[in-house]
């Protein structure tokens, strides 16, 4: 492994009263890389997004291009270039697809004030339709996120996570809501984004996808990594099979 | 000392009655999870009722009137059919509004209970003899002496009255079935229908209770603080307040809070007696009162209000982006250079009211319609600007445009504040503070003689390039020029809002609106975005408030009152609060504006106004929760989208193309800065 990865956390730990979510999580995304994080309901992968991201109150470090972002509000850590998607969608549902990618790329403050009343500017169309083009999702930009199906909502939030500069991507369960056919094509969407130097952290209970298209893969079990490395060596892990994979092949 | 207790105890009666509305406050949020803005409203009809009945008898109706025997009526029956008039209000507001509004988005419920709360007061207005009614005593007028204060009984008669009924509605909320379950059912409407109790008629119950006993104390109180047509409508803002205190939860906090905040208020009164109080806070500061006592309630005290209701299922109104199309636009400012100069006088003057009205309006589409920040204090806003004119033009001479700017900037500042809670509180509470900063605004800014001198301020007439641009010239009431002034400041205005609206920054307020957690993780400062909305929305209040003074020549605290803000905002909510064409039908409606000219000089019903524009807003309220134009702009896309898809939509995998761009293609920066 490289000696500065693109993306790190260190020792991040969360507690929500008496239930330790996240226990001293330490991971890490090279530039390029598709990390899974696998784990089971309630292990805490979300927990560890919503710390990463800025939402969830954590002790510990977060680290994006050697840069700390730990204690910045979620808004600067975007900016910063680490984008995530949420397990519920959580799309614009007053905006067309392509205006909820249009928010990421120019947000609201004096300039937009200014360049709005008196400029002629209009969001970066050509950016929006490759992002969404990237996720099949092309002929969806003016339509409404309510209109589309779940599936596609989720590809929406990861477009969306996708564009305003971003250097790492987290994905909560962006595949969940998708069949097979339409899984399978998300990991070579993916693959191609890796292929820009983004980083991914990839989130979802659909092995196939995970162990196909994952680099590495950590394994969550009661806010602790249990185990990570290369999918094959995670796939043949006892104590993964004990805590995760034994019940998700049973499912 | 003996002193400072009579003012304590003084101010026991006004503090009664806010103790009552407050623990009425909490327990109509308890049973519904409405914040009830109309409670004062219907004590004041009660005290309205029975001074007529002791008055001649007479049980006046909203609607015509019955004579109840010959001569005044006993105190015991008048105050019995008193009480049994608010309770029938309650009951009404339940069953009309508020029970068809139960799923309705936030705003609406609010929209709709500042509607009744409006509603009621102009009903008592105009049903009233309210020139020559008196409240005649009913409690016992003895005098006690305590520690050297002369104490009247009355006041703490009605002081334990207001405990006494703080612990009736406790004990039902805590012990009863009912109360009981009506607790869980607002948490949970299948709870209390496994207990076989419907959760409807469980909050009919605590609307008529509360209703009954919020008439009943400010029946009691009326002889001692005086029968007034507005005065027990606006008691809900300390009560809120109050209520506030009692984090809308506890009805014992809720009372005692009430309670002292009428005697503090009293004790203000007689601080500002002293000479050595300073002379600028002798008067409002005990109206102010109550925006501080809820700073403090949803700051200091601490921990978050629980808010009522699934926060993902709350719908808002549908928004149409608008498209700024030559043709249209150019149709409106015809229409309206033609209205303005084929009309003079008072017609005229309604039509420039509409013009500045729909300034205002724009400024609530903007921050309520697009930010979905309800706010309720615009005219304040709106006065600040015009009272900082008129000092900037009678002391400091700056001259037209200048002056009209730097007022709206002062706005603009004062915006940001009163927008610094909507970082922590949303919906019906934010509501709730900025109703409070206006009545505080107005109480110790406008109607300070301090700060406003008894003949009025006022304002210097505008001209520019050595032209004159006065409202009025000899008998013109208003001139042309002026007019097309407004016009044009307006015109120009409106149009940068829209282009707002249709652009980044609307995208961002809307984004906002929708989902705030998800508007942060796409990386809007949603805390600056916020202030930014007051800002801009107080900028333009702010200039409508200028021009609002231009065309009066001088400002009094009549000409910015709260209660006219709430009017524009109900007109703004019954045009269609997420549009400029909302907008525009709000100025066309709002008050002082072309409706209510037409009422006054065609129909000579002007004193209908407030009551046509409260009513329209309770019945647009109820049939359309998510505004007119939010209806309307639902139906046409949905009719829209309908007619432009084809019949069979091809399943959405297989359209979709798969990306076969290169990789270089993709809108990221592949590297983030290494600077750090
Ligand atoms: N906001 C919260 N408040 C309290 N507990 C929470 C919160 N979010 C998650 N938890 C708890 O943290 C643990 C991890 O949850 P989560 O991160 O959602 O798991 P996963 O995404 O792996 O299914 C669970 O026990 C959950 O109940
Ligand atoms: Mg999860």
């Amino acid at each position: 492994m490289p000696p500065d990865p693109l993306f790190a956390t260190d020792a991040l730990t969360v507690r929500y009263g008496g239930v330790l979510a996240n226990d001293r999580v330490t991971l890490t995304v090279d530039r390029g890389e598709i990390v899974g994080l696998i784990g089971p309901n309630g292990a805490g992968k979300t927990t560890l997004v919503d710390a990463v991201s800025g939402f969830a109150p954590a002790t510990g470090a977060v680290t994006l291009a050697g840069r700390r972002l730990d204690g910045a509000g979620p808004h600067r850590r975007r900016a910063a270039g680490l984008a995530r998607t949420w397990q519920a969608g959580e799309l614009f549902t007053d905006l067309t697809v392509a205006q909820n990618l249009a928010v990421a790329i120019e947000r609201p403050g004096w300039r937009t004030v200014v360049g709005d009343v008196f400029g002629r500017r209009r969001p970066d169309a050509d950016g929006i339709q490759a992002a969404l083009e990237m996720l099949g999702l092309g002929d969806a930009a003016d339509r409404r996120p309510t209109e589309l199906s779940l599936g596609q909502q989720k590809l929406v939030g990861v477009a969306r996570a996708l564009v305003g500069g971003t250097a790492m991507l987290l994905l909560d369960e962006p595949a969940a809501g998708l069949d097979t056919h339409e899984s399978g094509q998300f990991g070579a969407e993916l693959r191609r984004i890796a292929a820009t130097g983004v980083g991914v952290l990839l989130i979802d209970h659909d092995m196939t996808l995970v162990l196909d298209v994952c680099d590495r893969v950590y394994v969550l079990d009661f806010g602790k990594v249990i185990a990570s490395g290369p999918p094959a060596a995670i796939r043949d892990d006892p104590a993964v099979i004990a805590a995760y994979l034994g019940s998700a092949v049973a499912e | 000392m003996g002193e400072f207790l009579q003012f304590v105890f003084l101010g026991l009666s006004t503090g009664a009655v806010y103790a009552v509305l407050a623990s009425s406050l909490v327990g109509v949020y308890a049973a519904t999870g409405i914040v009830n803005f109309a409670q004062g409203s219907i004590a004041l009809w009660a005290v309205w009722a029975v001074a007529a009945l002791r008055a001649d008898g007479t049980l006046v109706l909203p609607v015509g009137s019955v004579g109840l025997g010959s001569g005044p009526m006993d105190r015991v029956p008048a105050v019995a059919i008193g009480v049994a008039s608010a309770v029938v209000w309650a009951l009404l507001a339940h069953l009309l509004v508020f029970r068809p509004l139960r799923r309705a988005p936030v705003l609406g419920q609010v929209v709709a209970s500042v509607g009744l709360m409006i509603f009621l007061q102009a009903l008592v207005t105009l049903r009233f003899d309210t020139t020559s009614l008196q409240a005649l005593p009913l409690l016992p007028a003895k005098v006690l002496t305590f520690a050297g204060a002369h104490v009247n009984v009355s006041d703490l008669v009605l002081a334990g009255a207001a405990v006494a009924v703080a612990a009736l509605l406790w004990a039902y909320f805590r012990f009863t079935r009912p109360g009981i379950a009506t607790r869980a059912g607002a948490e949970d409407e299948r709870a209390a229908r496994l207990m076989g109790l419907s959760p409807d008629r469980l909050a009919a119950v605590v609307w008529a209770i509360t209703g009954g006993v919020c008439g009943l104390v400010a029946v009691l109180a009326a002889p001692t603080i005086g029968l007034d047509p507005t005065s027990y409508t606006f008691y809900v803002v300390p009560a809120l307040a109050a209520a506030l205190v009692g984090r809308l939860a506890s009805i014992g906090l809720a009372c005692a809070a009430g309670l002292l905040l009428g005697s503090f208020q009293t004790v203000i009164l007689w601080l500002g007696t002293k000479s050595w109080w300073p002379g600028w806070a002798q008067a409002g500061l005990g109206d102010a009162l109550p925006f501080v006592v809820v700073i403090v309630a949803l700051f200091l005290l601490g921990g978050r209000i629980p808010s009522r209701g699934e926060v993902t299922e709350t719908r808002l109104a549908a928004v149409t982006i608008p498209r700024l199309r030559p043709a249209p636009v150019a149709l409106v400012l015809a229409a309206a250079t033609a209205a303005t100069l084929l009309t003079s006088g008072a017609w005229r003057f309604g039509v420039v009211t509409s013009a500045i009205l729909t300034l205002l309006a724009m400024s609530l589409v903007l921050l309520t319609g697009y930010l979905g920040q309800i706010s309720l204090a615009t005219m304040a806003f709106a006065g600040t600007a015009g009272f900082a004119l008129s000092k900037l033009t009678t002391s400091a001479h700056v001259p037209f445009p200048f002056s009209i700017l730097i007022s709206a900037m002062v706005a603009t500042a004062v915006g940001v504040v009163v927008g610094i809670p909507a970082l922590r509180i949303r919906g019906a509470q934010l509501a709730v503070v900025t109703l409070a900063a206006a009545i505080a605004v107005q109480s110790f800014v406008f109607s300070n003689p301090a700060l406003t001198p008894f003949e009025g301020n006022l304002i210097r007439d505008p001209s520019l390039f050595g032209l004159s641009l006065a409202v009025r010239s000899g008998t013109d009431l208003t001139t042309a020029r002026f007019a097309l002034t407004v016009l044009v400041i307006v015109a120009l205005l409106t149009l940068a809002v829209a282009r707002l609206m249709a652009g980044a920054t609307g995208r961002g307020f809307l984004a906002v609106r929708s989902n705030e957690r998800a508007a942060a993780a796409a990386g809007i400062n949603v805390a600056a975005t916020k202030l930014l909305g007051f800002g801009l929305s107080a900028f333009l209040a702010g200039i409508g408030g200028c021009l609002i003074g231009y065309s009066r020549g001088q400002l009094s605290d009549a000409s910015f009152t709260v209660l006219a803000g709430l009017t524009l905002l109900a007109m703004a909510y019954v045009g269609g609060i997420t549009s400029v064409s909302g907008a525009i039908i709000a100025g066309l409606i709002g008050p002082l504006g072309v409706l209510y000219t037409f009422l006054t000089q065609t129909v000579e019903a002007g004193r209908y106004y407030q009551l046509i524009a409260a009513g329209g807003l309770l019945v647009t309220a109820v049939l359309n929760p998510l505004g007119l134009a939010g209806t309307t702009g639902h139906h046409a896309r949905a009719w829209l989208s309908r007619r432009r898809r084809p019949p069979e939509a091809p399943p959405p995998g297989a359209a979709a193309p798969t990306g076969t761009e290169p990789a270089g293609t993709v809108p990221t920066s592949p590297e983030p800065s290494h600077a750090a």
